[in-house]
């Protein structure tokens, strides 16, 4: 078996029973666990316990006032980079027939080379979020391997499809297979780092905006 | 639509070379600072190639050719490289299983060969760099074997009836 | 046949059949053009030929469907004619030969004998090893036991076809005939690799003839092809690249960007990962190739391309069943049980920690009380 058909073969397979796996035992995990006992009257009612969860998804998706000028710049970057993440996994027209052979329809694309120019400003703001943790003093302390390790297994997904679709660096097959391991290790990675994230990010908010609005504060 | 031909194609990007070259063209007079007015960038890379297999040809007596069939020229490309290289002073025409021309440009030692076969159809198509193109000359054996048969003809005529 | 005659050099028997050398350099001339090759080799490849005896071919066909000397019958440049006639002694092959049965083989055995060491080896179709070589014999000898007789006495040998090169079709799964390629079987010798299900009639001629000339093996790839003709993708040199680049695919076979030529990607083709001249030299005298005709490349000079999965599968599709495709059932009942084995893990993590927090809890509770 050549790497290519390694690569879409067995080492997908295993790659997805791992996200699918790891996915699923973080989310119930976490579900299940029990919430610390508030012994507190709640200060108001179930519906505002209930949409006090909904509104703080929404409120915390950009920074109050007081903080933008400090971090509002690494909030737009962060979410300029998802964007390019979003339209160039899910818009480019070879991924959405890899995802439509997984889960059986399809959607319409964008020009290919419109994708280009939107992975390659991805990957730039890519170094520009790295360059960003690495220089600021208070994100330099913050940051673990997790922060450095999700980061370069992106980073490499995005590096090895541009390389592939540009042709460069070798042989196409073998760049192709490159890119498509570096998307399996991702896979394998995504449930044990703070990738979890795309799964956590709205639950996480839901729940402490719950909590908050029980205690009568503001979210 | 039943048929390949009725397939309408569009091809987006440069046009691929175009086809068979026309026959001799007037050569419009050599302006004097051989100003060819190249536009195009495919023609000038040509025109240096040229001038550094002529340097070749002048210091180690070494012939090269050029396939303008691998290269990729427009229509556009091939009337400006024709205006450029124009007419020498010899034009020859082979005919060896089909019609070969051989036109000397105006630059010395630079051929433009074609070849046809015997359909009229173009099979090949060079630049050549060389004294005389390989195929107006004569090789050795084939001068020995013409004189053997002159001989034998001339002896023969001069038998008595 | 010519049997004994090829010791006359190519110019003389050119001579004997009139043909003049000025008709062969523009031969060699129109040839070297059509196969790509530098401009310089049509006078330099006429001029060698010429005052060299025509050397001895051997051409054996094993577990083959015939397709590659059908193709190579085919070729324009130079055509099989002109190549058998004049170019080269084809000493033995038992599609075109004229001579059967003992004949033929005490002719075989005649031309190895007298060019021992110097004849060039064609081959195609693979070679049957499974019982004892019986799936393939001739004149009572298994086709193993032929190729490494002739193999002895080559100079090189070149496969001529993905069968020879690869193992090809036989030895698809499950090759339930043992097959396998030439280069399994012989190893001490110089071997060049043809492939193409069948392989492209100019590029058959044009090996044997830069090798005849040149008597030396071209460059060659990772999998001994030569560069020359296998150096590039289908997609490199395909025309509808620009539709590709544009994100322009068509859907099914008949749709509008079908017939608008738009590329063929989604409908499979494999275009990006096959290396052949399709798409430069063209089939049938340049006429055209199976993208141009509408259907993606299959990637039949490749190995192993029979067991690569379905031709209409895209290529950055997931891959990984029996037939090297998945269908989305598969692929829910993988991430079902993975999910199912998930939830099982996550109740389990969940309980311990909820134990953990009780037994804290508790000894809160019971600090509190002591105190």
């Amino acid at each position: 078996m050549d790497l290519l058909g390694f690569a879409r073969g067995p080492a997908l397979k295993v790659a997805l029973a791992i996200f699918c796996l790891g996915v699923v035992w973080r989310i119930v995990g976490f579900a299940l666990l029990r919430l610390r006992r508030d012994h507190n009257a709640p200060r108001r009612g179930v519906l505002a316990f209930l949409t006090g969860g909904l509104v703080t998804v929404g409120s915390r998706s950009w920074p109050h006032p007081e903080f933008i000028a400090r971090t509002g710049a690494g909030e737009a970057l962060g979410y300029s980079y998802h964007i390019g993440l979003f339209i160039v996994v899910l818009l480019f027209t070879p991924h959405i027939i890899f995802l439509g052979s997984l889960f059986g329809f399809t959607w319409p694309g964008l020009p290919s080379s419109l994708i280009t120019v939107v992975s390659v400003l991805t990957l730039t703001l890519f170094l520009a979020v790295l360059f960003r943790r690495v220089t600021n003093p208070v994100m330099r302390m913050l940051s673990n391997f997790d922060d450095y390790f999700s980061w370069l297994i992106t980073a490499l997904v995005l590096l090895t499809g541009l390389a592939a679709t540009a042709h460069i660096g070798g042989p196409y097959e073998k760049l192709l297979a490159v890119h498509i391991l570096s998307v399996d290790a991702l896979l394998i990675w995504f449930p044990f780092g703070k990738l979890m994230h795309a799964f956590y990010i709205f639950p996480s908010r839901a729940i402490n905006g719950a909590l908050l609005a029980r205690k009568g504060a503001v979210s | 639509m039943s048929r390949l031909t009725d397939i309408p194609i569009r091809i987006e990007g440069p046009a691929i070379a175009g086809g068979p070259p026309g026959g001799p063209r007037s050569d419009p007079a050599p302006s004097p600072g051989l100003d060819f007015g190249v536009s195009s960038s495919g023609v000038s890379a040509i025109l240096t190639e040229l001038a550094r297999l002529l340097d070749q040809l002048a210091e180690k007596d070494m012939p090269a050719a050029i396939d303008l069939r691998s290269l990729p020229l427009s229509s556009q490309d091939r009337i400006e490289l024709e205006r450029a290289l124009g007419n020498g002073e010899v034009e020859a025409s082979v005919n060896a299983d089909g019609i070969s021309t051989l036109r000397e440009t105006r630059f010395c030692g630079v051929w433009w060969v074609a070849h046809r076969d015997a359909q009229g159809d173009l099979i090949a198509e060079l630049l050549e760099v060389t004294r005389v193109p390989e195929l107006l000359a004569c090789s050795a054996d084939e001068i020995a074997a013409a004189a053997h048969t002159l001989r034998e003809r001339l002896s023969v005529a001069a038998r008595p009836c | 046949m010519s049997q004994g005659k090829s010791e006359l050099t190519v110019g003389e028997m050119l001579l004997q059949h009139g043909i003049s050398r000025r008709r062969f350099i523009k031969f060699c001339t129109a040839t070297a053009s059509a196969l790509a090759l530098p401009p310089w080799m049509g006078p330099a490849m006429a001029e060698q030929l010429r005052n060299s005896p025509r050397p001895s071919v051997i051409y054996l066909s094993f577990q083959e469907c015939t397709g590659c000397v059908e193709s190579l019958t085919r070729s324009f440049a130079p055509t099989i004619e002109n190549l058998i006639f004049n170019f080269i002694s084809l000493d033995y092959d038992d599609t075109l030969m004229a001579a059967a049965g003992e004949a033929a083989e005490t002719a075989r055995a005649k031309a190895m004998k007298d060019h021992f060491g110097k004849y060039v080896l064609l081959v195609d179709g693979s070679v049957p090893t499974g019982a004892g070589g019986a799936y393939c014999t001739s004149g009572g000898r298994s086709a193993e036991d032929t190729l490494r007789e002739a193999a002895k006495g080559a100079a090189a040998i070149v496969c001529v076809g993905t069968c020879s090169s690869f193992g090809g079709i036989p030895f698809a799964d499950p090759n339930p005939t043992g097959a396998w390629p030439v280069s399994a079987i012989v190893g001490d010798k110089p071997i060049i690799n043809v492939s193409g299900c069948p392989p492209m009639p100019e590029v058959i001629t044009g090996t044997l003839l830069q090798f005849v000339t040149t008597g030396q093996v071209p460059d060659l790839d990772e999998h001994r092809r030569p560069k020359v003709f296998f150096g590039n993708t289908i997609h490199d040199r395909c025309y509808r690249r620009p539709f590709y680049d544009q994100g322009k695919f068509a859907k099914t076979f008949d749709d509008e960007g079908a017939r608008n030529g738009w590329c063929l990607y989604e409908l499979g083709c494999k275009g990006p990962t096959t290396y052949n001249s399709c798409a430069t030299i063209k089939w049938n005298g340049g006429t055209s190739f199976p993208i141009e005709s509408g259907h993606g490349c299959i990637g039949c000079s490749e190995p192993g391309f029979w067991d690569k999965g379905s031709f209409y599968s895209p290529l950055s599709s997931a891959a990984w069943g029996k037939a090297g495709e998945v269908a989305p059932r598969q692929v829910l009942e993988l991430t079902a049980g993975a999910a199912a084995v998930g939830v099982a893990l996550g109740v389990a993590s969940a309980g311990v920690s909820r134990l953990r927090q009780r037994h804290r809890e508790q000894r809160t509770d019971n600090e509190t009380k002591g105190s």
